[in-house]
């Protein structure tokens, strides 16, 4: 049994040490906004943050992850009232939104690091998360936002 | 070998099939981008080297990489996987720029000839050069022949082979 | 067995109640499309067991007592705005205010009419239909009320979720009305009387993002996140090479998997591939990670079949060679030979272009419950009908025992109109007894995709000693998509020609095109804007070479070519018919001067002129396709690298009346990411007959540091016929970012993709 905390609550499961982080929150635990893109750290779909600091779930031992604090999308606010979330639902960023809850958690971990970022620091730190229906200028944009930044440079 | 100098040479040139080897130098490279495989491809993400060598807020090494390979991601990793300070690079450099680079304390890290000889014989990041997982092709003989290669090139002198002519 | 944590029968049913799946949300008309339209007016008081009280004149639009407003989304939601789109149009005919309407997702149901959600078509040809849907409701409450004021229907008007009688200042709101309304004949849809435009208050407008909050907070429901008590997942591996089977398998290292149930051998396909699942074994496990471990434990030997001669590399010189032989005259017009034979010059260029994955960020991934005959499914599909259909003939019975709900579509591109892994759901929940959802891995989704097709093309094109062009001639080959379900089909069909080819405008007198033999090795499917992708590219580009030979700006040889504003008739085009994406010419013709001014617009905003006179590399394109113009102009410079930038993109369209502006902007500007791709990185390769790639790390797509700094987009104001728009933006995207890049350097690219990867 490994235990985890995952958004402020502690959960105790039953899973391989191997089993990816991804899996466990997804299948075990059942918070599906962290999403399954590629399996390979290659498209970001599944990041969210361990102790803080953005991880790829899918690449993410369970083993890893124990005795630490999880926070996935689900747990990013408490009524999405992120800046980002807010930036991204005004700017309407979103398309189909499956790569959206990963670009997010990604924009937030460098929003904490990085509370004014650059647009060449937002393009280097999203360069792991792919979004296929092509919101990447919004993204840009709404990081941007969130940051208290004019929409373009 | 008679000549210490030239058996040291020879250590090295010898030493320099790992140095020079993709499992090695696609995390030195000379720019802000790792590399890939074995013609030196850019990495896939473009990840960048980051201020600290361990990439940018989101896009950190660790955020893929762990202490081990992962063969299910085919992710490689060992421990504190991160590049090499960008004074180390030795992507696409001679065996003879390497050398002299690995001698000077302002282009090593700092190190010693001791503690070089130490870091090649038994750091785990470099250690995963022979173990690189999935398919890749590790680097020629063992760790521990490596370390007694170079351990053996110190104690021979440290001698540099020649820069070689352009071919 | 692993146990869940969080309360499955407490999600399933919110989901149902998301849905408005629950009793007491959503109307059941049972009149099919046709009948909804065209049949005699349902008897008074006619409802079905069940439904809820109040107005339900249609499968569209409920009018609860309560004044709520259920306005259902037949189409599904992959990205392009449908659910934050299509009720506006009927709330508008209604006269409801939108803060009251909600929308729930239409199951898979032909009472819907068609609800295939690929062709760009949700707005072009539903936009009447959903306008009389709601003015059958406003019909019905302005009835009500006038009987009540006993004054004449036509002083009564219907807004702001209300009916007026101003003359006598007296309003009763739609739930007062709703009940009584439910009661009356449902009005005759021939009869009825649509608002006039100016009254549809938000169509046309910036519209919100209905689903927005949901999906910045991790609340979408998307294909995997549905569950069920009891629920198995599956992983399957199936045969490499289409058309190929399992020899032997051996299953007892998988079994040993923890969490492991069951592995189980699909049936093999029979005939053409069609929608059906391709066979192959099934690892049936507690949760995702026990079913991939399990899989990848499988010990399989394939027997590959016929296909697994198929290798790009020798694909490629036979379909090229096919296009440097006559083919089949699909169009003619004069006489192309003896042009050519009379020319002061001739140029002619050949164009290639790979197999293309769909790669949508959303596997394809499904979940069946089937128990008691029946089968309920929650799949991410663009197409519920088919899905409903193909799990029916896979399970082996009726229709009306199979039931499909629409998750969210996590990226369709045209990869889930095809229902081959709801089928896969059905067929092991029915051999697990237990509900299964079945996940499509990134690597399943590369390996066994309805590929876009390969292609080879070439043009050529005579010039007098003036420079005009007086001969056209444009041979293409590819395998064609009937031939996924017709295996005799080896050459491009008459549809898919249609996209480019044979509606081209061209006031050129002598003009030929002629299609080429391309036999089908791999499941032939449509991506986002099928074949105007290689068409708009080899058009796009041979124009800017045409331009480039004659010494002349690209616009004035676009404009010259395209010759003056006009309809173009099938006469002219020299052709049996103009395809047109199923809509005649006669309702929505091929207007040159539509294509003429979205060129001109385009260079206008972009600066063509001055710009390329400063030296700065910029490029244009522009093609019609599913009844939209878009013009592109691309702007190219060194990066800090000295590799090329594209650093702003402007595109123009027009798309005839549009509903949801904010929308169709954000279309525009990812069909210039998703067009960007298909230059600069996708390519499917064959060895032995099967897929090289993978994964994202082979089969590289567009990333936002590549993505230009600026895309300005900008849709010509229109109250025409609306045409697409989710497909249209993406064809002239790739040639004007490749003529940019000639500009930039002087290098001609005509093969795709620019930065090929190959598989490791």
């Amino acid at each position: 049994m490994i235990a985890l905390r995952v958004n402020g609550t502690e959960h105790t499961v039953d899973a391989d040490p191997d089993m990816p982080l991804l899996w466990v929150v997804r299948d075990l635990i059942g918070l599906t906004g962290t999403k399954y893109g590629c399996g390979e750290a290659l498209c970001g779909a599944c990041v969210v943050h361990l102790d803080g600091e953005a991880v790829r779930a899918c690449v993410t031992p369970i083993s890893k992850a124990a005795g630490r604090s999880v926070t996935t999308i689900e747990g990013l606010s408490k009524d999405g009232n992120h800046p980002l979330q807010k930036a991204w639902v005004e700017l309407g960023v979103p398309q189909c939104g499956y790569c959206q809850s990963g670009q997010i958690m990604s924009a937030a971990a460098l929003l904490a690091k990085k509370p004014k970022p650059t647009n060449a620091e937002i393009d280097t730190s999203l360069a792991g998360n792919i979004c296929r229906c092509g919101t990447y200028t919004r993204i840009r944009a709404a990081v941007r936002v969130a940051a208290g930044l004019p929409k373009e440079e | 070998m008679a000549d210490p100098e030239a058996r040291s040479k020879a250590l090295f040139m010898e030493a320099a099939k790992v140095l020079t080897h993709p499992r090695c130098v696609n995390c030195h490279p000379h720019d802000d981008q790792p590399r890939q495989r074995d013609r030196a491809e850019a990495h896939n993400p473009p990840v960048v080297r980051g201020p600290d060598n361990h990439g940018v807020p989101a896009l950190a090494c660790g955020s893929c990489h762990q202490d081990r390979n992962l063969d299910h991601a085919r992710v490689p990793g060992a421990p504190d996987w991160h590049l090499a300070p960008i004074e180390m690079a030795w992507l696409g450099r001679t065996p003879a720029a390497i050398c002299a680079q690995i001698k000077d304390p302002k282009r090593n890290g700092g190190k010693t000839l001791a503690q070089i000889a130490d870091h090649t014989a038994h750091d785990k990041l470099v250690g995963w050069g022979w173990n690189p997982g999935a398919d890749r092709q590790p680097a020629p003989g063992s760790q521990e022949r490596f370390g007694a290669l170079v351990a053996a090139w110190i104690e021979t002198g440290a001698a540099c082979p020649a820069e070689e002519k352009p071919q | 067995m692993v146990a869940r944590v969080a309360d499955v029968s407490m999600r399933r049913r919110s989901f149902l109640q998301g849905l408005g799946l629950v009793a007491g949300g959503l109307t059941l008309g049972l009149l099919d499309e046709a009948e909804a339209l065209a049949a005699p007016p349902a008897k008074a008081g006619a409802k079905a067991a069940g439904a809820p009280e109040g107005l339900s004149p249609n499968p569209f639009v409920h009018v609860s007592p309560a004044g709520e407003v259920v306005v259902v989304c037949q189409r599904s939601e992959m990205g392009q705005g449908v659910r934050s789109s299509l009720h506006v149009v009927i709330a508008d005919e209604l006269g409801a205010d939108l803060a009251r309407v909600r929308v729930v997702q239409a199951e898979g149901d032909k009472k819907y009419g068609d609800q295939n959600t690929d062709g760009s078509r949700s707005v072009r040809n539903d936009w009447v239909k959903l306008r009389q849907m709601g003015a059958m409701a406003r019909t019905q409450l302005v009835a009500v009320a006038a009987t009540r004021w006993r004054v004449p229907a036509t002083e009564c008007v219907a807004r702001d979720h209300a009916v007026w009688h101003d003359r006598s200042k007296r309003t009763l709101g739609f739930g007062e009305l709703a009940v009584d309304a439910g009661k009356l004949r449902v009005p005759d849809v021939k009869k009825i009387q649509l608002r006039p435009r100016s009254e549809l208050r938000h169509v046309g407008t910036e519209l919100p993002l209905r689903d927005g909050p949901d999906i910045v907070t991790g609340r979408g429901q998307f294909g995997a996140d549905v569950k069920l008590p009891g629920m198995l997942v599956a992983v399957v591996e199936r045969p490499p090479v289409v058309g190929g089977k399992v020899a032997t398998f051996d299953a007892t290292k998988a079994l040993a998997v923890k969490g492991v149930r069951k592995v189980v051998e699909l049936p093999t396909p029979q005939g053409a591939p069609a929608f059906q699942p391709r066979g192959g074994v099934a690892v049936i496990a507690d949760h995702t990670w026990a079913a991939m471990r399990g899989r990848a434990a499988l010990s399989i030997t394939w027997d590959h079949g016929p296909n697994e001669i198929y290798d790009s590399d020798a694909y490629r010189e036979q379909i090229l060679s096919s296009v440097r032989a006559p083919g089949q005259v699909m169009r003619k017009v004069g006489d192309v030979d003896k042009a050519f034979a009379e020319a002061a010059r001739t140029l002619e260029a050949e164009y290639y272009l790979p197999h293309l994955a769909h790669a949508a960020m959303e596997p394809p991934a499904a979940l069946a419950s089937f128990k008691d005959g029946a089968c309920e499914v929650w799949a991410t599909t663009q197409n519920p009908q088919a899905a409903r259909t193909e799990v029916a003939r896979a399970l082996g019975i009726g229709e009306d025992k199979v039931k499909v709900n629409v998750t969210l579509v996590g990226g369709g591109f045209g990869r889930k109109s095809k229902a081959d892994f709801v089928s896969e759901a059905a067929l092991l929940s029915r051999e697990a007894q237990a509900p299964v959802r079945v996940q499509w891995t990134r690597e399943d989704d590369i390996r066994h995709d309805y590929f876009h097709t390969v292609s080879a093309q070439s043009l050529k094109v005579a010039l007098d000693k003036d420079g005009k062009v007086t001969a056209w001639r444009h041979r293409t080959a590819f395998p064609p998509i009937p031939s996924t379900f017709d295996a005799t089909q080896k050459r491009p069909s008459e549809g898919e020609l249609g996209q480019g080819v044979l509606d081209l405008p061209l006031a050129i007198p002598n003009v030929q095109a002629e299609a080429g033999e391309a036999p089908a090795h791999v499941r032939i499917g449509w991506l986002r804007s099928v074949c105007n992708i290689f068409h708009g590219f080899a058009i796009g580009t041979f124009v800017d070479e045409v331009a480039h030979a004659r010494g002349q700006d690209p616009r004035a040889t676009w404009l010259d070519i395209l010759g003056p504003a006009r309809n173009l008739t099938p006469e002219e085009a020299g052709v049996k018919k103009i395809p047109n994406y199923g809509t005649p010419i006669a309702d929505h013709p091929v207007e040159v001067g539509g294509l003429r001014n979205v060129i001109e617009k385009v260079t206008e905003l972009s600066g063509w002129e001055a710009k390329r006179k400063a030296g700065q590399a910029l490029g244009l394109s522009a093609h019609r396709s599913f009844l939209t113009s878009v013009a592109v102009v691309a702007s190219a410079k060194r990066g800090k690298d000295g590799k090329p930038v594209i650093d702003e993109v402007w595109i123009v369209a027009d798309a005839g009346l549009i509903v949801n502006a904010e929308r169709v902007r954000s279309q525009l500007e990812g069909a210039v990411i998703f067009g960007m791709s298909v230059l600069f990185h996708g390519a499917i390769t064959m060895r032995k007959g099967a897929v090289e790639q993978t994964n994202f790390r082979d089969y590289p797509v567009m990333r936002i540091g590549e993505a230009p700094r600026r895309i300005h987009v900008h849709v010509v104001p229109s109250e025409a016929r609306p045409g697409g728009v989710g497909e249209p933006g993406v064809p002239p995207v790739a040639p004007a970012i490749a003529n940019a890049l000639f500009a930039l350097d002087g290098t001609r690219h005509r093969q795709l993709p620019l930065s090929a990867k190959r598989p490791g």
